[in-house]
């Protein structure tokens, strides 16, 4: 458990920032949190985040912005969804990471390593419609920079045996038939999104 | 009446394979010439029950014994009508369950049961109901808020004849002086409207009650059913006979002048709920300083209880009455910024939607301890410690901070007028080992005739006493009942429901007087004490250690029963040294006899006896219960059940002792603040009175531990061999009693 104890000047509760999560599509939710940890108490990876996810929605409150952006806790989460099933105000709690971890990547709060899986992964699904392991690995690795690809090299065994295995494909797969029309699709969707937002 | 003992043992359930039946049968033949004793192998069965009826019936027999399960079960099955009295012994449950089969001293306990029980006929008799004359089955309400209205309607709906007292000129209470109210109905999220008015007119047009308002009680005289009150109106005073009473005064505000460290005082701006209630009958909501509407506003919570300098206790309905004006608040200005700073939320129940629907509004809710509200020039400023972040935490540019002060009940006031007597009574009666008496306050409201003080009396914080857990309506003076918050702090919701409870129970109350009966908690109980006032000595310890204040005085000084009032524990007959109260049916002599009709076996055959005067309510089920999960315990006990430890007459303990039972236990229930007595101090007393026999014990030679209170709750079942065990080898450590054979 790495709780940093946020800062020692008093906490002010503004709105400001909370409103900016409150916002998001799930973010209303934030609003109804009673604090009450049965969420802390639930989560698999709670041990590996730096706030657990009810300090997390009271640093929203509190209006910590770059503790709550910069912190791993939605990062972290393995959406195995015990919080939202567990969470007596009936909070989707998962739902509410899966927002924090768009609006972090959208504010540029890009430095974990998962936001530039996420961001990969992405790519790769738009390119072809679906995922190709080779693609992903080299988008990762050429965001995260030249100490990140030097530790993937010292993974090249497990990478020459699962290739053996046929768990990586050599070649890239074909893209999807009507690749075109479900980029169309997404870009609606996204479009929606944005337009919703500033609810 | 002439009685006929008819006996009947039953064979079922194990017993026949236990015990030796017609030993059994010959204990009520030949030693207590029963002239009716049948064996069964199923009595509560049919044909069973059958014989006994043709018994009854043909025979005349108006005794019955019946030998075979504990008393708390089949006693529908064994009714056999009034004119019939029947007494069980319980073989199965406290012998047989509990001891060796097939065993000589296993047998000897089950003929020990059969003469206690048999022993009793001599001093029995078949209760006979005293109905007062002249009985009222109307019911005063005093107080005209919430629950004095609600407790008014839901008796004049049932029928019955309300007077309903109000101290101000219009009903309404704390009602009148609120904007809206919290939810009463689903889905609990928004505050409802004030529906004062309603239920105002509904009070009017009720042909059944009868509204006194700008009055007050001046007297209440007399007995449950036959209540004569005074009340007073202006110069003019009225007179009543009602038949219960129903106490609903309310409470009121904490007095907020002395919560300076909260900010009280330091600005206008800083205000009480009912400040700020007040401010939002108006119309608006704004700062009583410029009159700007509100932009920022803190509530603090527990402003004074929960505090152990304050209020100890929680107030219960401020949680829910702040988020109520936190919405008015946000209904007004939904940008609004609203804090509550808080210890714990408490809005139980159905108010979980509403603390929900406040927090989806925007409510900030910060869980912190204030450490200070501060004044800087026209805004004011809290600053606390934030109990979930761990840090300091400070809001600043407040416009009105509003202190929710809790409540406290309008009994806990001393009125200045009628104070000064009570102390020097209480500094007179320090010499004597007695209980402390539970402190009246004379707060003006009842004004009770009663000998032990005008009001009722209090346990803690100055609301009434009542058996929290079982009787929670019935305070110490049967026939008036507590509702609302002058009985406990609670919100309006459970005040409404708290008025309707009461009015039932003054209800039964009328009806079960009208009827001779016990109201509770011995309900139906047709008994009732009756003093052989030609022996009395004048000793007033029956009308001193009542609980209830049943027992006031009559011009010579002689104690005077008021049986309406009596919940029929025994308290005074176990307190009278002169032995001279008793019951038609439950006695001095009758459990003497009960106790001497125990054989003791001559000291060479080494096997102790020991007595046990088990309370009726807790630990007679607990020794049952005991027998249902087959727990074992000592062989040498012998149970005798009382109505309360209350009643123990030490005449009963040297008995005992000079007949050579060599231990005697006490079962009571827990006393103390958080009691379980149903009869509030019967094992206080009990404990009390022990402690002056051990000096006489000690004189006699003998131990005075031999003697020893203990307490069980209907829950400790499984601890009951331990104690019996644990009390059982103390007393063979002593050795014999050696008044044995004497």
């Amino acid at each position: 458990m790495t709780d940093v104890n946020v800062s020692s000047t008093p906490v002010k509760y503004s709105t400001e920032f909370a409103s900016e999560i409150y916002n998001l599509e799930n973010g209303r939710y934030v609003k109804i949190c009673m604090q009450c940890g049965m969420c802390a108490l639930s989560c698999a990876t709670r041990e590996e985040m730096d706030y657990s996810p009810r300090k997390l929605f009271l640093l929203i409150r509190a209006g910590k912005r770059e503790e709550v952006l910069k912190s791993n806790t939605m990062w972290m989460c393995s959406t195995c969804l015990m919080c939202k099933v567990r969470c007596p105000r009936g909070i989707p709690i998962v739902d509410v990471m899966h927002d924090m971890k768009c609006h972090a990547i959208m504010l540029g709060f890009t430095e974990r390593p998962q936001a530039t899986f996420y961001q990969a992964f992405w790519q790769e699904i738009m390119n072809r419609g679906r995922v190709f392991e080779g693609g992903l690995m080299a988008r990762y690795y050429l965001k995260r920079g030249w100490s990140e690809i030097k530790k993937g090299f010292e993974m090249k065994d497990l990478g020459m045996n699962m290739m053996k295995h046929s768990r990586i494909p050599l070649k890239p797969p074909k893209g999807i038939k009507g690749l075109k029309g479900m980029k169309q699709i997404v870009e609606r969707a996204q479009a929606q999104m944005h337009k919703g937002e500033g609810r | 009446m002439s009685k006929k003992i008819g006996v009947y043992i039953c064979s079922g359930c194990g017993i026949g394979d236990a015990l030796d039946m017609s030993a059994l049968a010959k204990v009520a033949t030949k030693e207590y010439k029963a002239p009716v004793c049948k064996t069964d192998a199923f009595l509560c069965g049919k044909d069973g029950v059958e014989i006994i009826k043709k018994d009854v019936e043909g025979e005349g027999v108006n005794f019955v014994v019946i030998a075979g399960c504990s008393g708390r079960v089949n006693y529908d099955v064994f009714d056999f009508g009034p004119s019939v009295i029947v007494e069980r012994v319980s073989l199965r449950e406290r012998v047989v369950w509990t001891q060796e089969s097939d065993d000589e001293d296993t047998q000897m306990m089950a003929e020990d049961y059969m003469r206690i029980t048999l022993a009793k006929f001599k001093n029995l008799e078949a209760p006979e109901p005293y109905v007062g004359e002249d009985l009222s089955k109307g019911i005063m309400v005093v107080g005209g808020g919430l629950a004095g209205m609600t407790a008014a309607l839901e008796a004049a709906r049932a029928g019955y004849n309300v007077v309903l007292v109000e101290k101000e000129d219009a009903l309404g209470g704390w009602l009148k002086k609120s904007y809206k109210i919290i939810p009463l109905n689903p889905p609990y999220a928004d505050p409802e409207e004030n529906n004062l008015d309603g239920l105002v007119k509904e009070i009017e047009s009720s042909p059944n009650i009868k509204v006194y308002t700008s009055a007050a009680v001046e007297k209440t005289a007399g007995a449950p059913g036959m209540f004569d009150v005074a009340i007073r109106q202006g110069d003019s005073t009225a007179e009543e006979r009602v038949g219960a009473i129903v106490l609903a005064t309310g409470a009121v505000p904490y007095d907020a002048g002395k919560l300076e460290y909260l900010g009280y005082g330091i600005s206008p701006n800083v205000v009480t709920q009912a400040q700020f209630e007040e401010i939002a009958m108006k119309g608006s909501i704004v700062r009583p300083s410029d009159g700007k509407a509100v932009q920022k506003v803190a509530f603090i919570q527990c402003a004074g209880s929960r505090d152990s300098e304050h209020l100890p206790y929680c107030s219960a309905a401020c949680c829910v009455e702040t988020i109520k004006q936190a919405m008015y608040v946000k209904g007004q200005n939904p940008e609004a910024a609203v804090y509550v700073f808080y210890k714990d939320i408490r809005s139980s129940g159905q108010y979980e939607h509403f603390y929900k629907n406040a927090q989806s509004q925007g409510v900030m809710f910060v869980k912190a301890d204030i450490t200070g509200v501060s004044d800087d020039g026209g805004n004011l400023s809290i600053e606390a410690q934030d109990l979930l972040m761990g840090s300091p935490t400070m809001a600043d540019e407040i416009d009105m901070v509003v202190l929710a002060n809790g409540m406290v009940p309008t009994t806990a006031f001393e009125d200045p007028a009628l104070c000064g007597e009570a102390q020097a009574e209480a500094a007179a009666g320090t010499e004597a080992p007695a209980p402390a008496p539970s402190p009246i306050i004379k707060s003006n409201i009842l004004n009770l005739q009663y000998r032990q003080g005008p009001e009722l009396p209090s346990l803690k914080y100055g609301f009434p006493d009542s058996h929290f857990i079982c009787f929670p309506y019935e305070t110490r003076r049967t026939g008036i009942y507590a509702a609302g918050s002058v009985r406990r702090p609670m919100d309006m919701a459970q005040a409404a429901g708290d008025a309707a409870g009461a009015a039932l129970k003054a209800i039964q109350c009328v009806e079960m007087t009208a009827r001779g009966m016990a109201v509770h908690p011995r309900s139906g109980d047709l008994s009732f004490p009756e003093f052989q006032m030609t022996r009395c000595t004048q000793c007033k310890r029956c009308t001193e250690e009542c609980p209830f204040g049943a027992i006031n005085e009559d011009e010579k000084a002689n104690p005077l029963p008021n049986p309406t009032r009596c919940r029929r524990c025994g308290t005074c007959m176990g307190a009278c040294p002169e032995r001279i109260i008793s019951f038609k049916n439950y006695s001095v002599p009758m459990i003497g006899n009960m106790l001497k009709a125990v054989e003791v076996p001559e000291e060479d055959e080494e096997k102790p006896r020991v007595l046990i005067f088990a309370c009726e309510n807790d630990a007679i089920p607990a020794l049952d219960m005991a027998g249902i999960n087959r727990l074992s315990y000592s062989k040498w006990v012998r149970v005798i059940p009382v109505r309360c430890l209350g009643s123990l007459n030490l005449i009963w303990i040297n008995d005992a002792m000079s007949r050579g039972i060599d231990g005697v236990l006490l079962m009571g229930c827990k006393h103390g603040d958080d009691y379980q007595c149903h009869f509030m101090k019967g094992s206080e007393l009990a404990g009390i009175r022990l402690s002056k026999v051990s000096e006489t014990l000690n004189r006699l030679g003998l131990e005075s531990d031999r003697v020893f209170i203990t307490e069980v709750s209907i829950m400790d079942y499984d601890k009951i061999p331990k104690i019996i065990g644990e009390f059982v080898d103390r007393i063979e450590e002593f050795g014999p009693n050696p008044m044995k054979g004497f």
